[in-house]
């Protein structure tokens, strides 16, 4: 049967089984409001739920799984938006220019082009996803190895100096000291112990959920602490007004840019929504005419991060019903769902269980669409959040974010770390350096060392070989005069000035 | 240098044993004889057990974790909470752990990631003196694994005549961490048949799988578990065995002893540790618990699954201070031939 027919198969299995409807709301609201509460992300809910799947048929179980990934990428922007707390890292750089809308009196629109660049971003990526599955994911892992990884993260790392920092100085230097912190820790490769100082829990690295937790809702109360306490502070503006269908529409390429960047990112094995993200934020910012507008509060900047995070996650699934190769974390408890019941993923589902994935694939459409109408029915009541006065809402932000920087791993130093990170935070940002620039640095840093070393042994130490690659040298030499194009312009302003 | 030599042939011995069972089914399970029910000491365990894993729950240990407290919770009706703490190679999960108090409500998974890091530096952990092991319920062996379609090497003769007219350019994608159980085995292949390779460490098995499936990489080193999907799909092949027998699973594929090679290699086994200073009677009623519940048919079930019956997965605490201090030594043995700086 043709995708059409078997996406109406899937869809009238899905909503023919009341029991099946009732998993599939309850996965769109429990996503919704794990990923959007700090610390409690949606892969705990997965983790929650994930033995008792096993009393679930294989069809329920995966669509739960499938639904509470698509709506739990959104569900972190909220926060991330209204209070500077990303729920999850993929949603980090959506409070780059999300929060600063919030302060601007602009939450609703900030949630509400969230809203439909989460729900536009899933929705195609899901039919990309239904459309050709096993042909893409052979291509993904065919055409991108380690060394074309790196060159995009190297890429996307080039044009990140110019998010959020006073002078381009100190951007570079914010990303450098992301990139330092993410060498704590053992090497991903070798696994040489470095910066530990003598202490184990360093030997795991710094995590990167207590930095974001640190550097971006910590060091935010800090500022308006200080705010209030030399008299300066002003509430934000409560403003429900939603973006407009030509605002909307006038961000159409942003919107196609990052469908393309995250479906390509979520596509990668051990990628995932993540990179989608922080890539389809920094090439808006790359292909922007008034790049220096980015952190201060530009809708581009929350369309471009929400509608590539979304569009991973239907990605994700093609490499794990495909080849079953996992994306990312949620991905992988979804290999536990399959085989709790007797199942893999990879090739043969398709051929054996050809109901389970058109109605996977149904479940997913529909969750994206309907972040549409429970994300603007929840935009309605959680702006009013910001009513409450900052000296009850501060303590509650701090709360909550101890909470979820102790439940990454339920280590002590994971809240020492965000603390430090907090203090940190405040005092980079007065001095004009980009907490933004130190996160891009961080995450892109772990993945683009790994990738690094592994392309290095696959070339064999020779470092030429990367041209011998023609992806990877076209991303490298894009990245190299994107880096010369914003030196040559800093010194050019310089000039003029 | 005399005891090295008695534990290398005690792990001689251990592989051996095992590998004359490969192959066969076995009538019934190793714990049968055991009672079906034991007092609880004192009332231990009052409330829920803890359960430290030091790797996520997606991985091999995750998934052991999780099904050794399911079958442990379905004997005993005492409900086990897992607290996973990955990073470090284990090293953040065994610290983590030993901060935990020596009551016997808290247990440790491991594999033999923690026997290797003892063998490098033996300021770690000892798991076989440090703790009390209460059961190891995971043994394997690894292949060497090429995709399926694959045609410019066939079988393992092939593959290693090809491999040596690359000069050094041909690549095994592999797990990370010098000194590791994969690097150990990978040493003694190239050793014995002279050719050179390019390991490409991959720390996740998700990018490691899809190397080999996409041609980044010529060669997969690997368990048979981690990659079952991919053998009954009939994406790749294994060529070698690292055992010296063939398991009946794969009888088609040669053995150490088909290819020529008289090195004893690694394995990967997975257990369960707690406190050596726990209480006496509550250790003994944890290694009750955890070594009948190896043969409740839901964990069965699970190791069948992941290929963990082709050889005997089960060692009760004395057979596993055999494996690890035997182990550990092979470890050391290697180490200093390579070279590496053993504390």
């Amino acid at each position: 049967m043709d995708p059409f027919g078997n996406f109406i198969n899937g869809t009238v299995t899905l909503f023919s089984d009341p029991l099946g409807i009732l998993i599939f709301f309850g996965g769109v609201v429990g996503g919704m409001l794990f990923g959007a509460i700090p610390g409690v992300s949606m892969l705990t809910l997965a983790a929650i739920l994930l033995p008792f799947t096993a009393h679930l048929s294989a069809e329920h179980g995966i669509m739960l799984f499938s639904v509470i990934y698509c709506t739990g990428v959104y569900g972190g922007a909220i926060t991330a938006i209204l209070f500077n707390i990303p729920g999850a890292p993929e949603n980090a750089p959506t409070a780059f220019d999300g929060y600063p809308m919030t302060r601007n009196g602009q939450a609703g629109k900030a949630v509400g082009a969230a809203v439909m660049c989460s729900a536009i971003g899933g929705t195609v990526s899901a039919v990309i996803m239904m459309a050709a599955t096993a042909p893409i994911a052979n291509w993904a892992i065919s055409a991108f190895g380690p060394p074309e990884i790196f060159a995009l993260v190297f890429f996307g790392l080039a044009v990140a100096a110019t998010v959020g920092a006073r002078t381009l100085w100190k951007g570079w230097l914010s990303i450098l000291l992301g990139l330092m912190i993410a060498v704590v820790g053992m090497d991903p490769v070798g696994g040489i112990e470095r910066y530990d100082f003598d202490m184990p829990y360093l030997l795991a690295g710094i995590h990167f959920i207590p930095t974001i937790l640190g550097f971006f809702a910590v060091s935010e109360i800090f500022v308006q602490a200080e705010r209030k306490a030399t008299g300066v502070y002003e509430a934000p503006k409560l403003s429900v007004n939603f973006p407009s269908v030509a605002e909307l529409i006038a961000h159409k390429f942003a919107v196609v840019r990052s469908i393309v960047i995250g479906f390509f990112c979520g596509i990668l094995p051990g990628i995932g929504a993540t990179l989608a993200a922080f890539m389809g934020y920094n090439e808006a910012v790359r292909w922007s005419k008034d790049r220096k507008a980015f952190g201060t509060g530009k809708m581009e900047g929350v369309i471009s991060s929400e509608t590539a995070n979304n569009a991973a996650t239907g990605a994700a699934m093609i490499p794990l019903l495909a080849l079953g190769l996992p994306g990312g974390a949620l991905t992988a408890m979804m290999v536990g769902v399959f085989q709790m019941h007797d199942m893999e993923p990879g090739p043969l589902v398709f051929l054996n269980s050809p109901d389970l994935v058109w109605v996977v694939f149904a479940a997913m459409f529909f969750a994206n669409l309907s972040i549409l109408l429970v994300g603007f029915l929840e935009t309605k009541t959680i702006i009013n959040l910001l009513r409450i006065p900052f000296q009850f809402l501060a303590p509650l932000i701090l709360l909550l974010a101890t909470v979820g920087a102790y439940a990454v791993r339920g280590l002590v130093i994971d809240v020492v770390v965000m603390f430090i990170a907090g203090v940190a935070g405040f005092f980079l940002r007065r001095s004009g350096y980009s907490v933004a620039g130190i996160v891009l640095g961080l995450i892109l840093g772990k993945i683009g060392e790994q990738t690094f070393a592994q392309a290095m042994q696959m070339l064999h130490f020779e470092w030429t070989g990367f041209f011998n690659r023609p992806i990877a040298a076209l991303l490298i030499v894009a990245a190299l005069l994107t880096v010369a194009g914003s030196i040559y312009s800093a010194f050019f302003r310089k000039d003029r000035q | 240098m005399i005891k090295t030599k008695t534990l290398l042939m005690s792990v001689g011995s251990v592989v051996a044993a095992m590998t004359l069972s490969a192959g066969t089914a076995f009538a019934g399970c190793a714990t049968d004889g055991m009672p079906g029910s034991m007092d609880r000491p004192g009332g231990f365990p009052e409330r829920a057990l803890g359960m430290v894993v030091p790797y996520g729950p997606a991985g091999g240990s995750g998934q052991v974790a999780q099904a050794m407290a399911q079958a442990v919770t379905e004997l005993t009706g005492v409900a086990i909470n897992r607290d996973h703490k990955p990073g470090g190679s284990g090293t953040v999960g065994m610290t983590a752990y030993l901060a935990t108090p020596a009551n016997g409500y808290t247990v440790l998974e491991h594999i033999d990631d923690a026997s290797s890091a003892h063998a490098l530096d033996s300021g770690r952990p000892n798991p076989a003196e440090d703790l009390i092991p209460l059961v190891i319920s995971q043994i394997t062996f690894s292949q060497i694994y090429i995709r399926a379609s694959e045609d410019r090497y066939t079988d393992w003769d092939s593959f290693v005549a090809w491999v040596k007219a690359q000069d050094g350019k041909a690549t095994i994608a592999n797990v990370s961490k010098e000194g590791s159980m994969e690097r150990i085995n990978m040493k003694y292949l190239t050793d014995s048949t002279g050719m050179k390779i390019q390991q490409i460490s991959f720390d996740k098995g998700a990018p490691r799988y899809g190397a080999l499936a996409g041609g980044q990489v010529d060669a997969l080193f690997e368990q048979p578990g981690d990659v079952r999907k991919f053998l009954d799909s009939g994406t790749f092949k294994p060529i070698l065995t690292l055992l010296h027998s063939r398991p009946g699973a794969f009888a088609d594929v040669p053995s150490l002893t088909d290819a020529g090679f008289d090195f004893e290699p690694l394995l990967r086994f997975r257990g369960f540790y707690v406190h050596k200073d726990a209480p006496a009677d509550r250790v003994e009623w944890l290694q009750w618990a955890f070594q009948k519940a190896f043969c409740e048919k839901s964990y069965q079930d699970f190791n069948e699954s992941k290929y963990m019956n082709l050889i005997e997965s089960f060692r009760d605490s004395d057979g596993a201070r055999e494996l690890i201090t035997a182990t550990i030594a092979q470890y050391r043995d290697v180490y200093k031939q390579l070279g590496m700086e053993v504390k």
